[in-house]
């Protein structure tokens, strides 16, 4: 109980402190904008935010000549922007959208710099200490970028085998989460009834905590007691001929884990392009299809004609959205291979990333191969955007 | 109550040119019109009044005091919105107490001034209500409703009868005329209709591209439009314009092109003998234009072939041909005229318009 | 007339298969947590078995800290999602109103966060978790949480925003508010729907995050919900009714809240990236 009462208290000193520091950067902005053609009251501002400043280092046991100058380069540059760029106007975007971008810059760019810092070092399970007291890892240069390529993150695949692997998922994910999605939409949008009924019952995979969804399912491919082989177990019973054509009981998670994973992520992955894609036909107006009807067109001519490029538009964004997500997908992979003693058969770049960093505990390692991997993932949204961008200016043309 | 003062008002966004220099002076109790064709700055006119846009330059004055850098909050100003802007989370009442409570009036007054301004907008059954279960037109009073409870210095309305039609338009017009004369304070109103200009306004101002064009009562504006542009913007339908020279025959002025030849007494343009050989733009509106054979001055009569005849039931439009020269006329419905035939008329002579071809300007007093 | 009706009847047959497909797997579990104790592990395949009963539901509850789990869940899920909506809500105002200098880029920089695996920040921000001493506490997995559904969020806000005409923060403004009087007064009450729905978002995406979890917290009466259960399903043979139990009491909540807020998540989602 004691210890519950202790971590709420922190909880709530924690948001009472994130309360008061939005408090005090949001009250030294606004003195630097509002101010900064008033001397006095610009001067005392800047003078009582640098004491605070030096009492915080002071505090937090951060006060050294570095930090100072860092923070009075900051000063110079706030003062700077604050009379070049802000002049006294319109500086309310500034504080609304401080906090946020302080928070993404705290928790998302620090760490990402950090990431990269790591990766040209070696932290692993021997320096970690080293560094949790001094601070200090040794330098190591490209080293860990070389054996992201040359040494196996993982017991058994290296990176290429990984990298192949991982395509190979994405893409087949994708391409049934689509082929699925669109067939249902399609299904759904000719319904004259109860269509709120089926989206409704075609939504839980997505609907469902991941965890349990990715869990659930991972018993049903169990080898005995799983749902998929007991029913192949009575398809024999019932046609014993199927067992002389080979049909018979899978180990599933063991011989076929990466299959197994993609069933999985098939089957959680429709729902979202069925809704996505059903909200693009349904926004599709009924002249359209009603002309191309007196003009003669045939079922499938007005999917490929009217349909297709009438839910581009809708469609693209998911599935670069999709992509990113399938690409970045460890959940499934990781919960259904991912106990002790599991396969790793089944492994794409991010969840051997994830191993490697927490299973085998190759901190800057798995940094490196972190950095390969969001490289890699670079190219693809900037092709993917690429691809938008000469769509807009064809629209555009047009 | 209050006046209101323009100072040489510029507002440019980015390099676009909105207002370029605009003086005006609206009086106590003045009910002040600005109408224009849409982009030419009335709106801004108005938002820069309310505080809602901030000027480039120029200062802009309410009873004497500068307002320029003043928040819309402290300007003492109420306004209706071309979308009535009515808060959709708050009943009808709150809506129309809102400002008041911001203000940290007493309760029993806001009572007493939303009843009384309720009462005469005839909104007390409504006062329940959220926005979202009104019809436009009660929308429309509630908007005007909030913005009397204020009793603010002054009222500045955009376009507010836009979003109505038209039937419910007239109705909202001819209560707004009503509230005026109730109220007798200082409105500014905005509006690209000019039968809400000529109907409701005590001074017109018309605009266009960024200046004002021409600043007086709706007669005057009507009845001596100092350049081409007010002549053509208002009247419904719009004016005839004739290009042409003046040309002296004997003792008398002629305006003269390719197709017609118009007699000017000296009465409708005094000054003609100095234009005399010049280039000018004559105008007529099409109601001026005389088809009673009994009333036409036989002398200077013009002859041309209807083209198009519209009936509009109680009047008709007719399209007539002089030469190249098209003219339009209005006539009493049914007046026998056929397309294609032979029409004669002339001008009503005092109210003709003549314009510098070169600066667009009147040169007939 | 009658192909029609064929074709409808075809239709539904195939819907009516694709939700069984979608909806077994969760009938399952709801199956396995009724079965009595001596034969949770059963090749039957009845939606209700012999000698139903909750007992699997009353160990669950006994024997294990799920309670604790739920609650531990509930209080990084709850905090998170607080700091992220207030942040979004006023970030997004800013981008939804106002035209400033670096608006566009920051726009960018917010959209290209998403391209950032979420795997992989989980390294750096462990280690800086764990050189605050913060492992195995509700405190360092707030930190990791809170702002990783912030863009996202943004960019959901912005979206209702901008459907909001600025007439009416003007008409608050003649009425006698400043930009944030009118911000509090009318934008915010009026934004409750997206609001909400930030908030369904956040919360869902940290009361169902497993990855971060699994490396932060340690001991088990720290365990969020998802730890608890994995390791409950670890032990296949022992456990796998009180694992069905637990997942049938967390699932059917979170179903319900998602099902009811889907629609306006879709419409953010596509909201978002037709207009970007």
């Amino acid at each position: 109980m004691n210890d519950i009462i202790f971590s709420l208290l922190q909880v709530f000193g924690f948001v009472a402190l994130i309360a008061v520091s939005v408090g005090i950067i949001e009250l030294y902005l606004w003195s630097h904008f509002r101010y900064h053609d008033k001397n006095s009251i610009f001067f005392t501002s800047v003078f009582s935010f640098t004491f605070l400043a030096l009492l915080f280092m002071n505090i937090g046991g951060l006060l050294s000549i570095k930090n100072f100058v860092i923070f009075m380069f900051w000063e110079i540059f706030l003062i700077y922007t604050s009379k070049k760029l802000i002049k006294g106007k319109n500086y309310l975007p500034y504080l609304l959208a401080a906090p946020a971008f302080l928070g993404l810059l705290a928790l998302l760019l620090y760490p990402f710099l950090f990431q990269i810092y790591l990766s040209f070092h070696d932290l692993k399970l021997t320096t970690i200490m080293q560094w949790k007291q001094l601070g200090t890892i040794p330098f190591v240069g490209l080293k860990q970028y070389i054996s992201v390529f040359t040494v196996p993150p993982l017991a058994e695949a290296g990176f290429f085998k990984l990298l192949f692997r991982t395509l190979l998922w994405t893409f087949v994910n994708i391409f049934f989460h689509v082929l699925g999605g669109f067939i249902l939409a399609l299904l759904l949008s000719e319904l004259k009834i109860f269509r709120g009924i089926y989206r409704t019952l075609l939504v839980v995979p997505w609907a469902m905590p991941q965890v349990v969804a990715v869990l659930a399912l991972r018993g049903e491919f169990h080898s005995q007691y799983g749902f998929i082989n007991v029913m192949i177990k009575k398809a024999i019973e019932s046609f014993p001929w199927l067992a002389s054509i080979g049909v018979g009981p899978v180990n599933w998670l063991s011989d076929y884990p990466l299959l197994t994973c993609i069933l999985i992520n098939v089957w959680l992955g429709i729902p979202f392009m069925t809704v996505i894609i059903l909200g693009g036909l349904q926004s599709i107006s009924k002249s359209y299809y009603d002309a191309a009807s007196i003009d003669g067109a045939t079922y499938f001519q007005k999917l490929k004609y009217i349909t297709l490029p009438l839910i581009k538009p809708v469609l693209m964004p998911a599935v670069t959205l999709g992509t990113v997500w399938t690409f970045n997908n460890i959940n499934v992979i990781y919960l259904v291979t991912g106990q002790s003693g599991g396969t790793e058969q089944a492994d794409i770049l991010v969840s051997a990333l994830y191993k490697a960093a927490f299973t085998y505990n190759r901190y800057s390692y798995s940094a490196a191969f972190a950095m390969v991997i969001f490289l890699i993932l670079f190219m693809i949204s900037i092709s993917y955007s690429k691809m938008f961008e000469e769509k807009n200016t064809d629209k555009g043309a047009a | 109550m209050a006046s209101v003062t323009f100072k040489k008002i510029v507002k440019k966004y980015n390099d676009n040119l909105i207002l370029d220099g605009v003086d005006l002076e609206i009086r106590d109790h003045e009910f002040v019109v600005i109408v224009g064709p849409s982009g030419c700055g009335k709106t801004t006119m108005l938002r820069l009044l309310a505080g809602l846009e901030e000027i480039t330059s120029g200062d802009i004055e309410i009873d004497g005091l500068k307002v320029n850098d003043l928040p819309p909050a402290k300007r003492e100003i109420a306004m209706v919105f071309q979308d009535y802007a009515l808060y959709p989370h708050m009943t009808v009442k709150e809506n129309m107490s809102f400002a008041l409570k911001l203000r940290h009036f007493p309760k029993d007054e806001i009572e007493k001034r939303v009843k009384e301004s309720a009462s005469i907008l005839q909104l007390e059954k409504l006062l329940n209500r959220m926005p979202k279960q009104l019809s436009g037109g009660q929308r429309q009073r509630v908007a005007i409703g909030r913005a009397i409870v204020r009793k603010p210095k002054v009222f500045l309305f955009d376009e507010p009868l836009s979003n109505l039609d038209a039937k419910l338009r007239e109705e909202m017009r001819v209560e707004i005329a009503r509230l005026y004369q109730k109220l007798n304070s200082t409105i500014v109103y905005v509006t690209h209709d000019q039968v809400e200009a000529m109907t409701l306004a005590g001074r017109v101002v018309v605009m266009n591209k960024g200046h004002i064009q021409q600043s007086g009562t709706p007669l005057d504006v009507y009845r001596k439009p100092q350049n081409v542009f007010v002549a053509g913007f208002i009247g419904s339908p719009t004016m005839n314009f004739l290009r042409g020279k003046i040309e002296k025959q004997e003792d008398f002025f002629y305006f003269s092109n390719q197709s017609v030849k118009i007699f000017l007494p000296l009465f409708s343009f005094p000054e003609v003998e100095k234009y005399s050989g010049k280039d000018v733009i004559l105008g007529i509106r099409p109601d001026d234009i005389i088809l009673d054979d009994k009333k036409i001055d036989h002398a200077h009569k013009i002859s041309g072939n209807v083209e198009v005849i519209e009936l509009l039931g109680h009047r008709e439009n007719i399209y007539i041909k002089v030469g190249d020269q098209k003219i339009l006329a209005v006539g009493e419905a049914f007046s026998n005229f056929s397309p294609g035939s032979l029409v004669e008329f002339s001008f009503n002579y005092k109210n003709i318009h003549i314009f510098d071809a070169t600066t667009e300007k009147r040169i007939n007093s | 007339m009658k192909r029609e009706t064929a074709k409808q009847i075809l239709i539904h047959l195939a819907l009516i298969s694709a939700a069984i497909i979608c909806v077994y797997p969760l009938s399952r579990i709801f199956t396995v947590s009724i079965r009595p104790g001596d034969r949770v592990i059963s090749t039957d395949l009845a939606l209700i078995p012999d000698g139903a009963t909750f007992l699997s539901y009353m160990k669950l509850l006994k024997e294990t800290y799920f309670l604790r789990w739920l609650f531990n869940s509930l209080v990084i899920t709850v905090t998170t999602s607080m700091i992220g909506v207030s942040l979004a809500s006023t970030a997004a105002y800013a981008f939804s109103r106002f035209n400033f200098f670096g608006k566009k880029s920051a726009m960018i920089m917010l959209l290209s966060t998403q391209m950032i695996p979420a795997g992989m920040l989980i390294l750096p921000l462990f280690l800086m978790i764990m050189k605050m001493n913060l492992m195995n506490t509700y405190l360092g997995m707030i930190i990791a949480y809170s702002v990783s559904s912030l863009p996202f969020s943004i960019w959901i806000l912005k979206g209702y925003y901008d459907t909001i005409p600025k007439s009416l923060e003007e008409a608050a403004m003649v009425d006698g508010t400043g930009y944030v009087g009118a911000f509090w007064r009318v934008i915010l009450p009026l934004s409750a729907p997206a609001l909400s729905i930030a908030f369904l978002f956040n919360f869902t995406s940290a009361w169902n995050e497993y990855l971060v979890a699994r490396v932060v917290l340690f001991s088990s009466k720290q365990y969020t919900w998802t730890l608890g259960l994995f390791e409950l399903q670890g032990q296949f043979i022992t456990q796998w009714g009180m694992f069905a139990a637990g997942s049938m009491l967390v699932t059917i909540p979170v179903l319900l809240v998602f099902l009811y807020s889907s629609k306006w998540l879709v419409s953010g989602l596509t909201l978002g990236s037709v207009k970007g």
